[in-house]
């Protein structure tokens, strides 16, 4: 039996996963919204998972977290690692694409921009903790607008005209977005508009001062908007490379990383069978009133955290 | 008069004072209670006392305030509006008095009040004060000025700590921010106390008290005193550390100028800005840091297996 690696990226708004071999070739993948509960998305991600995996041929020894949820999942499956999905995403990205310089990433709730040379991170940087820009904002608008995201790239291609949407802030943006609709602006016009607004933004905020350099890598779930691809590729007067498997790469990442660990745990697909509990409790020992997290596995206690400090840790 | 109690909150310019302040009205016999670190409690109290606007620090300073008000005779409040010519600080700083007296009307407060402009020194200050509780006047410059004394040992003292951490082989992140964020225990220690267990050495931007102000490549314009202090000491060690972590809290006027010019124009090292408000969650305070230092570390041991190679 041939081993093999599990890695899983619970994001805020998709959970993905991949398992790949000794020689980093993808077994099989699998991609679903986490929908608000990452432990119903990573049950569903990994029945998926086992429709595509031959257990008679390979044995999964270890699995990686990545992704918001990561301790949460990491813990439910006694993960060997649990990584940020920065670190994660630079891994998966330079393993298929080893010459890449700039990796522009935007995602559910973070926007972030990673330097690269001789496939290693020089400098990053991400959002500070306000999610303007990013898809949940892309998401909103859609509403709003009443069209679905999936459907605003191929909308704002249309559009020979974008209108002009203020870019800093998401407030800002909204209002600018309804005052320009009132005023009887085109939808294809506002689309690729809001689109060359993400574009900007992001360059102005994330990648400002950031010395941009091709070749380019474009992901995260925004990338799969071309009309934002297309906005990169004009600000930015380059090519824009949108990798097949971009939405992969954090758990192709973080699968690497759980490989270069060198340490075995067993793994059983039919941990989805496992009853698993969260409960969030506050701590009344101190005026800090933590919430902690305690995570049952068929009733038992396994793991608790949330805790400022000594007087509220829950000893497993 | 020996007898009264001072309550000194645990917040702002206190971080900045503490060994100056406490040591005075310890030098005149006067007892003082310091509210405790901030926790849960202090910052929603302090939130509800303040318009949305106000920044969080102020909101926890506020939030001080109220926990000390029946806990003693006078509550101490500083009014420092300008410490150099040509150059402010915050007006947070400059409304504090007025901010609190609005708020908590039957509140006794002990005034300190500094302005440069208006020819009020650091020591007007204090004898204004001593003058305010029937004190006498010889004996309230005694205890300044020994009280000066003691903080400039005790500045010297911190200077030759930070000398001996610059010299450390470890990694080492300089952590810049206004001393009442680096030390507060919701804002600053979270940061500091992980980078401790990651086995980094902490370079925090009031470990040392520059008297020569040197911003040039950075601002020649800027007229906030704190946030040129800030500068100069980013510009004076950002070569000596690996990594700067430039920390803020929302909404602030003045970082929102001085911290864009620090990432726009110091170059050749990376620097992580985090800006924190009341979130409860830390995963994406988290987030940043665990990667920024993972990125330090990969760069840190490359350069090293270079230079063996070499």
């Amino acid at each position: 039996m041939k081993k093999c690696f599990l890695g899983i990226d619970i994001g805020s708004i998709s959970t993905k996963g991949a398992i790949i071999d000794a020689d980093d070739n993808i077994i099989c993948s699998a991609y679903l919204w986490t929908e608000g509960n990452p432990l119903e998305a990573v049950k569903k991600l990994l029945n998926t998972l086992k429709k595509d995996f031959d257990e008679t041929l390979y044995k999964v020894v270890a699995v990686g977290t990545t992704g918001s949820a990561r301790r949460l999942i990491g813990t439910i499956l006694n993960a060997t690692i649990i990584k940020n999905e920065i670190t994660a995403h630079a891994i998966g990205t330079t393993s298929f694409y080893p010459d890449v310089k700039t990796i522009l990433e935007i995602g559910g709730q973070d926007s972030k921009i990673i330097l690269i040379e001789d496939g290693i991170v020089v400098d990053y940087a991400m959002n500070t903790l306000c999610a303007a820009g990013t898809g949940s904002f892309l998401s909103s608008q859609a509403k709003r607008l009443n069209v679905k995201v999936e459907d605003f790239g191929s909308i704002a291609l249309q559009s020979k005209n974008p209108t002009k949407i203020a870019a800093r802030c998401t407030v800002f943006a909204e209002s600018d977005l309804v005052h320009k609709a009132q005023m009887g602006y085109k939808k294809e016009d506002i689309i690729a508009g809001l689109c060359q607004s993400v574009a900007l933004n992001y360059l102005n905020n994330v990648g400002k001062g950031k010395k941009i350099q091709a070749p380019i890598i474009f992901q995260g779930g925004v990338s799969k908007n071309i009309g934002v691809k297309k906005a990169f590729e004009n600000l930015l007067k380059s090519e824009v490379i949108v990798p097949e498997n971009g939405h992969l790469m954090g758990a192709i990442g973080v699968a690497i990383l759980a490989r270069c660990e060198n340490k075995e745990r067993d793994f059983d697909f039919n941990i989805t069978n496992v009853q698993f509990e969260t409960k969030g409790v506050e701590c009344h020992k101190c005026p800090n009133n933590c919430e902690i997290i305690c995570i049952r596995k068929d009733k038992q206690l396994i793991d608790a955290w949330g805790n400022r400090c000594e007087a509220g840790s829950i000893k497993v | 008069m020996n007898n009264i109690i001072v309550g000194i909150p645990r917040a702002l310019l206190y971080y900045r004072y503490q060994d100056l302040w406490l040591n005075f009205f310890k030098n005149l016999n006067i007892k003082t209670i310091v509210s405790p670190k901030t926790n849960k409690k202090i910052i929603e109290k302090g939130s509800s006392y303040v318009v949305d606007e106000a920044c969080l620090s102020l909101k926890i300073f506020m939030g001080h305030i109220d926990y000390l008000k029946d806990k003693c005779d006078y509550i101490f409040i500083p009014r420092i509006a300008c410490l150099k010519e040509n150059e402010k600080v915050c007006t947070n700083f400059l409304s504090m008095y007025d901010l609190v007296k609005n708020t908590f009307p039957q509140l006794k407060i002990l005034n300190f009040n500094v302005d440069y402009e208006q020819n009020l020194q650091e020591e007007d200050g204090f004898i204004k004060m001593g003058l305010d509780l029937n004190l006498n006047k010889i004996k309230v410059i005694r205890a300044y000025e020994k009280a000066k004394k003691e903080q400039k040992l005790l500045s010297s003292q911190k200077e030759a700590k930070l000398k001996k951490h610059l010299n450390e082989k470890n990694i080492k992140i300089m952590v810049a921010s206004h001393p009442y964020n680096l030390h507060d225990e919701f804002i600053g220690i979270p940061i500091i106390n992980y980078l401790k267990k990651e086995n980094i050495t902490p370079i925090l931007s009031d470990d040392a008290f520059n008297r020569k102000i040197d911003t040039k490549g950075l601002s020649n314009t800027l007229y906030w005193t704190f946030n040129n202090e800030l500068m100069s000491f980013i510009k004076k060690y950002k070569d000596n550390v690996d990594g700067i972590i430039l920390l803020s809290t929302f909404p602030c006027g003045p970082d929102s100028l001085a911290n864009e010019l620090i990432l726009r124009r110091i170059k050749n090292i990376p620097i992580c800005f985090i800006t924190v408000d009341n979130n409860s969650a830390d995963t994406g305070l988290i987030t940043r840091l665990e990667s920024f230092i993972d990125i330090i570390k990969i760069k840190k041991r490359r350069k090293n297996s270079e230079q063996t190679y070499n």
